[in-house]
């Protein structure tokens, strides 16, 4: 059964002198968001250029508003619940150039650091970039990849925006994105294979992998898709394009929609459209979560080759996967029990992983995202619900210390999780306020 | 999940899970991995990728966005793969892309929050009014649409039954987002959001009787809205600043809509 996540705000209410611990001084090219207090706002936005994104509406619009009796107006908040610093959700490692990049759909940002850096105590380290801003075009923001060889890193919007977007390595602050390419609504996972100069790009209500040229941009088409009801493909998130193999390799949720996917042979879903008008209703599902495993070159409506799901896998939210070739070894953020599961890159079945990290002592708190780093024998994980990135040895198991955290907030802090929220509801028994993700 | 209910006469909260083509009712505790207590998901349900949802506790039914252009009425305690008990949907009723739901079950109507994008910034979206027990395909009793209403890219809706009223989160903005522009921005900075309110008599192009909007709301995409009239209180939550905002808006409560000036821009 699905977990269902609610953020009960009633707990989080932070205050403004607290949203105020943001360093505008460490926020050079980022556009704040109006949760912030007015004087902290004002003062990244002087210093950094931005749009002011909570401008009046022009005189005229909307007609007839100037004339009319209006109760209410430009009311400020008396309370205001959110998080002012980024929540880490994927991870990728460049281990030549002793970088790490996170994805932060919070405050619609990409972070890098070194590699190396390490909180020595409580305190948040700082990172050596951050994109964000208006100009970089980041909304809702999923995986992060990176093409390491042109020193590029990938980003793919999710549920609003449906871009993919991508950086130079150096790129910092408020900056257009070199590349941008328009994909399926709500793709969330990316992986590049360099052997096959391809992208691969999960997306999640049509159950479909879509694969582009590499180099891809603006309305370039993809160069084929895997979906359809053989494919067994539900809610796909993490994904890797297994360019030595010839695989691709799927971490599903295992939702399926109440309408049957259209075979991926046709052309792919346009932006803004719902669910095809023409397949037929064939009820909703929760199928158990998997990783799926396709031929590189499959398209259409075709069935996986490898699938490892059943009971004894403790799959349950998988979200981003990650492949060590070396050692033949997939990791899963294992999101709904707080754990990454290590299985062997050819298992099959209802097969139980091969390790597992797991525990207090781990410090794995709803984690979003891992990569392998095999240069250095590492695995790292993002944890979407701390404020926290992981270190450890890519052979840990158990209940085991990271070698490192990175903090991006003082220990401690509270770690509220909206993402891209689009409801609100209020619990007069407990005097709750009920935000769905 | 793009929707919530909390149903204070049951202490249930009810959600809806468009990726799974369902329906969950959970205790009003439930916390973690707690299971629901019903799951409503199935063939005969007609429900293929639902939003919104709410619960009507006077007459004990449950409205669902089938995800399919149509409401779904089912018995509030409906359970596994059974059919509605009514359907709205279909070219008379203006129905297209529906983003909120509510129910006066004082007056019997159900309010519908209806997306018609037409490209760039035109849209059709409004507020569909239609009487409680509609079935099939019937127009609207009421509309509120049009170029007054300031309505582009509505969200979830929630009704005043006390006060006669609808809030409605209206986002006023699309994903447009042009690279090659000299400041390229994903949010047009001179349409940022608000939260409106009409009154439930209301038809047709007018604007509303209250809004929250402007720099100091701190609203950008508002995309849900919930209301504590014990409190005086509107709740919204934001999409682009991921945010939660409490408003004390006494005036939206204490006096009749309409009556007092406001600086509305």
């Amino acid at each position: 059964m699905r977990r269902l996540v609610f953020s009960i705000a009633v707990l989080l209410l932070l205050s403004f002198a607290d949203r105020d611990k943001v360093d505008p001084t460490a926020t050079e090219g980022y556009c704040p968001t109006p949760a912030m207090s007015e004087a902290t706002l004002l003062a990244i936005e002087a210093e950094n250029g931005c749009l002011d994104m909570a401008a009046a509406a022009p005189d005229g619009w909307p007609p007839s508003w100037d004339t009319a009796t209006i109760a209410g107006g430009d009311v400020p908040p008396s309370r205001v619940v959110s998080d002012p610093y980024p929540s880490l959700h994927s991870v990728v490692v460049d281990p030549d150039r002793n970088r790490v990049f996170f994805s932060d759909p919070n405050r619609h940002a990409l972070w890098s650091y070194d590699r190396l850096a390490a909180s020595k105590g409580r305190e948040a380290v700082q990172p050596l970039t951050s994109i964000r801003g208006p100009a970089t075009g980041m909304m809702f923001i999923a995986a992060v990849t990176i093409d390491a060889a042109a020193q590029e890193i990938y980003t793919v919007d999710n549920d609003i925006g449906d871009r993919m977007m991508v950086f130079p390595y150096d790129a910092n602050g408020n900056v257009k994105p070199k590349r941008v390419l328009e994909v399926p609504h709500q793709a969330w996972g990316l992986s590049i294979s360099h052997e096959r100069n391809e992208v691969a790009v999960s997306v999640e209500a049509p159950r479909e992998i879509v694969v582009y040229r590499k180099g891809a941009q603006g309305t370039e088409q993809p160069l084929r898709t895997i979906r359809g009801p053989k494919t067994g493909l539900g809610d796909p998130h993490g994904v890797f394009l297994d360019g030595t193999n010839q695989e691709i390799i799927v971490a599903n949720h295992g939702n399926q929609g109440g309408r049957q996917p259209a075979p991926g042979d046709r052309p792919a879903r346009q932006r803004g459209s719902r669910v095809a008008e023409e397949e037929p209703i064939v009820g909703g599902r929760f199928d158990e979560p998997s990783i799926a495993v396709f031929a590189a070159d499959a398209t259409g409506d075709v069935p996986p080759i490898r699938r490892i799901q059943g009971r004894k896998t403790g799959l349950n939210w998988p979200m981003a996967i990650d492949v060590d070739l070396a050692r033949n070894e997939i990791a899963v953020a294992n999101d709904g029990d707080s754990s990454i599961r290590i299985f062997r890159r050819t298992d099959s079945g209802d097969v139980a992983p091969l390790r597992v990290l797991k525990g207090p002592l781990t410090g794995i708190t709803g984690p979003m995202g891992v990569a392998f780093d095999r240069k250095n024998g590492e695995l790292w994980v993002a944890n979407y619900g701390d404020h926290t990135a992981l270190v450890f040895s890519n052979t840990a198991s158990g209940n085991v210390a990271p070698k490192r955290i990175i903090r991006n907030a003082p220990a401690g802090s509270p770690t509220v999780g909206f993402g891209n929220p689009g409801a609100v509801a209020y619990d007069s028994k407990r005097d709750e306020i009920l935000v769905p993700n | 999940m793009h929707g919530i209910f909390y149903d204070h006469l049951h202490d249930e909260i009810v959600v809806p899970v468009a990726l799974g083509g369902a329906v969950l009712t959970l205790p009003g505790g439930a916390d973690g991995a707690d299971p629901p207590l019903r799951v409503l998901q199935g063939p005969k349900t007609g429900i293929v990728q639902p939003d919104t949802l709410y619960v009507d506790l006077v007459h004990d039914e449950m409205v669902v966005e089938s995800g399919d252009n149509a409401v779904l009425v089912f018995s509030r305690t409906a359970n596994g793969d059974v059919a509605p008990l009514r359907r709205i949907g279909g070219p008379n009723t203006h129905i297209n892309n529906i983003y909120g739901l509510t129910v006066d079950a004082s007056r019997d109507l159900i309010i519908v929050a209806n997306r018609v994008e037409m490209g760039g910034r035109e849209s059709n979206d409004g507020i569909l009014i239609f009487n409680r027990t509609d079935n099939g395909n019937v127009a609207p009793r009421a509309m509120i649409s049009g170029p007054r209403t300031g309505i582009i890219k509505i969200r979830q809706i929630v009704a005043d039954e006390t006060r006669g009223q609808i809030f409605v989160t209206v986002k006023n903005n699309f994903e447009a987002y042009n690279v090659a522009d000299n400041r390229p921005s994903p949010w047009d900075p001179d349409k940022t959001g608000f939260i409106g309110v009409w009154n439930i008599t209301d038809n047709g192009d007018v604007p509303p009787r209250g809004v929250i909007k402007g720099p100091a709301s701190g609203l950008v995409w508002p995309a849900g809205v919930a209301i504590n009239p014990a409190n005086h209180e509107v709740y919204a939550i934001d999409s682009v600043s991921n945010a939660l905002f409490m408003f004390h808006t006494p005036e939206f409560f204490f006096r009749e809509p309409g009556r007092t000036a406001g600086g509305a821009r």
